[in-house]
């Protein structure tokens, strides 16, 4: 009662800021605090290691150096050849699943829990158990391929052609669940009467997928894509776990160099400066990517 | 009621000022001397609690709680490489005074010992450490596959000299390619495993062995840092290459992220004819072979030099220790002639004169000749202050060349001296 009584006195205002206010102050404490610190140190020639050394000024030094690295680039490339094979892969075999599972039958119910398994493990321990998978001598991948078709011995790690495809097949494994469930959250939404008109007006399963399916649940599907590219931008644990960035670096994408930079180097400065042009990249991506997708909403 | 709180609570309390915490990496070396320190419990009453990391986290762990000067650590058996950092930074309590009070003299350790895990700047008579454990990296092999006469013959034929432990690199490259693929007892048998781990610093533990034994040298002994010429030698390059050659001809299909305990695993389970590993696992692979029938072990072999890759760890006492007095006692009893002896009899390393010199040391296992004479010939990586700064590019290159087959040797050697510049400069060396 007592409570009831000292919020009668407060504004409607006031009690807004008393419910934001929290959120307000961890958001302001442990995203936008970090985030300007980490700006001030990217023009510093700032090392976290090097304790009672003073950072000095450096300017845009920081900035020029990380994008004139030829190495920097090269982890880019093999970031962006992640993100759209695992894209890609993901939205196919995510869309078929959903088609699929929005159908009836026995079994449904179990089916989809097994598949959404994957995505429940943890990164780390999903790499750790695939490098047992991939192991060229007792390995099980080797041999379910080897079933199919003799290509011999193969090493997914080790090589340099095969070893960024280890990750996309990984990623691919546990999070194409996340994909066919957003997807089938879209398909479960599409009111039934638009498939009877559709039938009424003699349109072929084709055309219903193409023009109700499809475009009722691409938003879905968008917004599905916008998470999974997010994360993927900073994939770490899986692919550390799986192939540390190797062979050679293969496989080390722009968030493990960033890591190694920051915490194993501890070029804080220059780190710094790789995060926030990394941050630009995803912000500017993503918010081109979020006008698209509300555009095609209101289609 | 309240005596029996105040009693637990002061019980608890005294407990926890007796107690001290030792961190080290987690492998066998680390159990005996967790066994070993029930003496030190029994004598002095003070309780030893010990933090084992495994190896690929080790130095992350270990160097991250350094650099945050935590307090969890009152002991730290840290590697040879840390060493620079350790005294630079000032994570580690100098430990001149308290030798000269004590009567420790580091005349009693090895000398190499001494250089590589106590010492800052190197070769000075600044102490930061007691040299703890000893280790190199060596060679084991199949003494079973190699004792069969119609093997034996075979090889003799093949290359004209007997199979037996390799003189040289390239002897050691004939008794891989002759085991590789081979067929022993039923199974497909491989040449070696070999470090080529990417994450932390296996690639680079392994690929110096060979570049040591053809004559590498960090730098200009006339001018510190002064890389060209030296690291990316000519005969560097060749030992390179030839690492490479040995990972594509004799390694076992999957050994591409390989260190310690993969290596180990490739002996144990009969994949592989050799092992390289350090020192410290051959007591655990000792003790599986009572009447040593099954493995051999060698000090790695000499190509142009004699060298070793240095491995080992000294011990010190962390500068941000609540309980250095006690930290303190723990060393001085570490240090004293029988408790080293019982060290090395635990399957730990003393670097104690008292035990390596002793008559009955190189006959006491089937690895101790081994163990000394790669003492007298190791080497070490940079134990700068950047040491971590300093290997990742080594580990990035190198893997890139041995395993990727990117580019050339020359060209990863230059990779590494052109980021190695870099880091001097920034470290004001250069």
């Amino acid at each position: 009662m007592n409570v009831k009584k000292k919020f009668k006195g407060l504004s409607d205002k006031a009690v807004a800021w008393l419910f934001i206010g929290p959120s307000v102050f961890l958001l302001l404490a442990i995203n936008i605090y970090p985030l300007i610190y980490a700006i001030r140190m990217s023009f510093t020639n700032f090392y976290a290691n090097k304790i009672g050394r003073e950072p000095q000024f450096v300017g845009l030094k920081n900035y020029i150096k990380v994008l004139n690295k030829e190495a920097i680039w090269e982890k880019m490339q093999v970031t962006a050849n992640f993100m759209f094979w695992t894209l890609l892969i993901q939205a196919v075999i995510g869309l078929g699943l959903a088609l699929l599972l929005n159908r009836k039958f026995k079994g449904n119910e179990l089916l989809t829990t097994l598949i959404v398994l994957p995505m429940m493990l943890s990164p780390a321990v999903v790499g750790v158990f695939w490098t047992y998978l991939y192991n060229p001598q007792v390995g099980l991948f080797n041999y379910v391929v080897n079933f199919f078709y003799d290509f011999g011995s193969f090493d997914m790690i080790g090589s340099s052609e095969l070893a960024p495809w280890s990750i996309v097949i990984v990623d691919t494994w546990m999070w194409t669940p996340f994909t066919m469930l957003i997807c089938l959250a879209g398909l479960r939404s599409v009111p039934n009467y638009l498939y009877e008109a559709a039938e009424v007006d003699r349109a072929s399963k084709w055309q219903q997928f193409i023009y109700i399916t499809l475009p009722s649940v691409l938003p879905f599907l968008l917004l599905a894509l916008l998470f999974r590219g997010i994360e993927n931008f900073k994939m770490f644990d899986m692919v550390v776990e799986l192939t540390s960035g190797g062979p050679g670096s293969a496989t080390e994408l722009a968030s493990i160099n960033l890591k190694r930079e920051a915490f194993e180097k501890w070029k804080t400065g220059y780190s710094s400066a790789f995060a926030v042009i990394l941050f630009v990249t995803i912000f500017g991506f993503g918010n081109v990517y979020v006008k698209v997708m509300n555009k095609i909403k209101e289609r | 009621m309240i005596l029996l709180f105040v009693s637990l609570f002061t019980f608890s309390a005294n407990s926890n000022a007796k107690s001290i915490t030792l961190g080290w990496a987690a492998w066998d070396p680390a159990n005996a001397l967790q066994e070993l320190t029930k003496e030190f419990t029994a004598e002095t009453g003070i309780d030893v609690n010990f933090e084992f990391v495994p190896w690929p986290n080790f130095a992350d762990r270990m160097l991250n709680e350094l650099n945050n000067k935590g307090k969890t650590f009152d002991l730290l058996i840290g590697d040879s490489q840390w060493i620079g950092a350790g005294a630079v930074y000032g994570h580690y309590v100098k430990l001149n005074d308290f030798f000269d009070k004590e009567g420790i003299s580091m005349n009693d350790f090895s000398p190499a010992t001494v250089y590589a895990y106590s010492t800052w700047p190197k070769g000075s008579e600044n102490y930061y450490a007691l040299p703890a454990m000893g280790d190199a990296l060596a060679w084991a092999y199949r003494k079973d596959w190699f004792d069969r006469p119609e093997l034996k013959s075979e090889f003799k034929k093949k290359h004209g000299y007997d199979l037996g432990v390799p003189a040289s690199w390239d002897q050691l490259y004939d008794m891989c390619t002759f085991f590789q693929g081979r067929e022993i007892d039923g199974q497909k048998r491989y040449g070696a495993a070999i470090n080529t781990e990417r994450g932390s610093e296996g690639i680079t533990m392994g690929v110096t062995a060979a570049m040591y034994a053809w004559g590498m040298e960090y730098e200009n002994p006339n001018k510190p840092y002064d890389m060209e010429g030296y690291f990316n030698s000519p005969q560097a390059v060749e030992a390179v290459e030839f690492y490479r050659k040995l990972y594509e001809d004799c390694a076992p299909p999957g050994h591409s992220d390989a260190y310690m305990v993969a290596n180990l695993d490739a002996y144990k389970s009969g994949q592989v004819a050799f092992q390289m590993n350090w020192y410290a696992f051959w007591p655990g692979v000792s003790k599986e072979d009572s009447d040593g029938r099954v493995s051999g072990f060698f000090a790695n072999p000499k190509q142009n030099v004699a060298a070793a890759t240095l491995g080992g760890q000294g011990i010190s006492v962390v500068k941000y220790s609540d309980k250095q007095d006690l930290a303190l006692e723990y060393i001085k009893w570490f240090a004293r002639p029988d408790v080293q002896q019982k060290w090395w009899d635990l399957g730990g390393y003393s670097c104690h004169n008292d035990v390596l010199n002793s008559p009955s040391f190189p006959t006491s296992t089937v690895y101790a000749q081994g163990f000394l004479d790669s003492m007298g010939i190791v080497k070490d990586f940079w134990q700068e202050p950047t040491f971590v700064e300093l290997m990742l590019p080594m580990q990035e290159a190198i893997h890139d060349y041995v395993v990727n087959g990117k580019g050339t040797a020359k060209g990863a050697l230059d990779k590494i001296i052109e980021e190695w510049v870099e880091v001097f400069e920034a470290d004001g060396k250069l």
